[in-house]
């Protein structure tokens, strides 16, 4: 064992502290195992399951509120042998990701307690892939690393593939996982093949030496090509996490396959937790710019995310026109708000050193009300097609009077969806634009202009749903949805009006989770890197 | 004497992808897509390990990758060949063509 006494290996071993940062982590990845082992013993039931993930989740919850509180600023990066190279990042941007993601897991928990737990017999698989998924979403907030990233993704991907297609006898899932499966199976392959031609290019694994010698490159012209292509590459796959244009085709079939908890939980976790990254690698980006001598390098840049972000919203709206069913038409609005939110990522590459202060905390508020906004409306619309056995349309004429308390919070989270005053969705939006105005040059007022008129078209559709409960009536019986889920959509509902309200402690609490993002070092010490020999 | 150098472990991986990507493209059986992402995957791994052979003195950061890799493709595989028996199972083939009851 001779090599041992040569390393300082033992030197470098996570301490106690830097590993209670990712207790949350841990303790979801403690559940996962509890909840296979534990009904080998207790016997297999839903309630069991349940009860297991309810203790991990509110656990893990607690945690993170503990980890927020101990982040310091600037943040650690953890779990290396290298205090430059570390594959996770404890960071207040992270931390902040963890807490809502977390709040979010239990709401769809609870959504499937309320809708599937009588009739899963597979209720510790489930748990696995979802809790599996959750645990990739927290990694791949929390690193800057392109081996981690590449790891977080397909942590996220491989278990949402198989939730989808989790009932085995139901065709359309089947058939969703398979498009899901292969699209996200070939965007990985790509995205794999992007991470090796950087590495031969720039010797590191770390985004920051990447964003580093990017930007060097695009200075003295060399490599130009090769770098694009391989960026391009790498982009494939965390775009198709985002599912942004043109790596959304998974994203509507995979959500109306699914069954509806699954449908919730994938429309949100997955893209803010993608953009949630792509944002980080977009503040790297920004932070190996020297301003603002060499802004004219990354306008290309910050060009290609604005215009992907105006497609990508633009393509969501004009397919959610048609459709018929609601979860359908949930599932494209999710795209176009996904490229609401990417508009945001096209802000950091403004003409001062911190102008990605507005766009990252826009996203962050964005990010939060559109979660509460969406889990309303899916909540609701998971409701009834319990109760009706049809998402459709149809199933929602006269909803005002068949169940008024289902009718009252989808009609507020979809306003809020389209963006309206009072309500939290115009805030997003709100300050979405306002960061925009803020870049004060030609992409920011072409993205207020796209973001205004996607705005106007989305309120066709939304609009429908809402005539369709309120004015129209068909005497369709009236709707006995269960008591716990009729409390979600309402809490969502009032949450939805009260953070309109409270929109000055929002965007507070959003600007400390984002301010003062972990940096490593990027040009103090150079012996981390390979001594690269060019080509 | 040809000595091989890093050029032509480029090149080796350069092919395995173009033939994996028209794999993909061509092929509309869900196994021949998947026979295709697993020589993109295998690419990115030669790319990966003759980098790190030929350019790098000191770390192993490539051949890391590389060993992560392949325990990712054969998750994926597994993962995937799982999925295609289902949908066989529901839908008697696995063309993705006729996977088309969802209108995407």
């Amino acid at each position: 064992m001779s090599f041992l006494a040569d390393t300082n290996l033992w030197s470098n071993v996570p301490v106690g502290e830097h590993l209670f940062l990712f207790s949350p982590m841990i303790v979801l990845v403690c559940t996962m195992l509890a909840v296979v082992a534990f009904p080998i013993v207790l016997g297999r039931s839903a309630a069991v399951t349940a009860t297991i993930v309810k203790l991990g989740v509110i656990t893990a919850f607690i945690l993170a509120i503990r980890v927020a509180g101990q982040v310091t600023d600037g943040g650690v990066s953890g779990l290396s042998t290298s205090p430059l190279a570390g594959l996770l990042i404890a960071d207040n941007l992270a931390a902040g990701f963890q807490i809502i993601l977390l709040v979010f897991l239990g709401a769809v928990t609870l959504l499937w307690l309320i809708g599937s737990a009588s009739s899963e017999e597979n209720s510790p698989e489930f748990f696995i892939l979802l809790l599996g998924s959750a645990l990739g979403m927290l990694c791949m907030t929390a690193t800057s690393n392109l081996l981690m990233i590449v790891l977080a993704i397909e942590l996220a991907s491989l278990p949402s593939y198989a939730i989808v297609g989790f009932n085995k006898r139901d065709r359309l899932g089947a058939e969703a996982s398979l498009k899901y499966m292969i699209f996200g199976a070939v965007c990985a392959a790509i995205m794999l093949y992007g991470v090796s031609l950087i590495y031969g290019l720039v010797g590191s694994l770390r985004f920051e030496d990447v964003a580093e010698y990017t930007v060097s490159q695009m200075v003295s012209g060399q490599n130009r090509l090769l770098l694009s292509v391989a960026l391009l590459c790498f982009f494939a796959g965390v775009g198709f996490k985002i599912s942004a244009v043109p790596f959304h085709f998974w994203c509507p079939d995979a959500f109306e396959g699914a069954k509806i908890e699954v449908t919730t939980w994938l429309s949100v976790a997955s893209k803010a937790a993608g953009l949630i990254l792509l944002a980080r690698l977009v503040v790297i980006l920004c932070s190996a710019v020297d301003y603002p001598i060499e802004m004219s390098l990354v306008q290309p840049i910050a060009w290609g995310l604005g215009i992907i972000a105006a497609v990508t919203c633009t393509v969501g709206n004009f397919s959610a026109y048609m459709q018929k069913s609601v979860k359908r038409m949930l599932a494209y609005s999710s795209i176009a708000h996904a490229g609401y939110m990417m508009m945001a990522t096209a802000v950091f590459l403004h003409p001062s050193t911190k102008g990605y202060e507005a766009g990252l905390t826009a996203l962050f508020v964005y990010i939060v009300i559109y979660l509460v906004m969406n889990l309303g409306a899916f909540g609701v619309t998971a409701l009834v097609s319990w109760e009706t056995g049809s998402d459709k349309i149809e199933a929602f004429v006269g909803l005002m009077r068949r169940g008024p308390w289902l009718a009252v919070p989808m009609v507020i989270c979809l306003v809020s969806l389209v963006g309206l005053p009072p309500l939290a969705g115009f805030m997003g939006k709100w300050w979405i634009l306002v960061a925009l105005g803020k870049l004060e040059s030609n992409l920011g007022w072409f993205l207020v202009i796209v973001a205004v008129v996607n705005t106007l078209i989305s309120l066709y559709y939304y609009l429908r749903v809402i005539v369709a409960m309120i004015l129209k009536d068909d005497g369709q019986p009236v709707i006995h949805a269960s008591l716990g889920g009729v409390a979600m959509v309402n809490i969502c509902g009032i949450v939805v009006l009260a953070l309109f309200f409270l929109q000055g402690s929002l965007k507070t609490t959003s600007e400390r989770f984002t301010r003062d993002l972990y940096q490593a070092a990027t040009n103090q010490d150079d012996s981390h890197r390979l001594a690269w020999k060019d080509l | 004497m040809l000595t091989i150098g890093l050029t032509h472990y480029l090149i080796v991986a350069a092919v395995l992808f173009c033939t994996g990507l028209f794999t993909m493209i061509t092929k509309r059986n869900a196994i021949g897509i998947l026979i295709g992402v697993e020589l993109v995957l295998n690419s990115a791994n030669v790319n990966l390990v003759a980098f790190d052979r030929y350019l790098g003195s000191e770390r192993m950061d490539g051949q890391i990758v590389a060993l992560f890799a392949i325990v990712l493709a054969a998750a994926e595989a597994a993962l995937a060949v799982g999925i295609c028996i289902n949908v066989y199972k529901n839908l008697a083939t696995i063309d993705v063509d006729s996977a088309s009851q969802l209108q995407g």
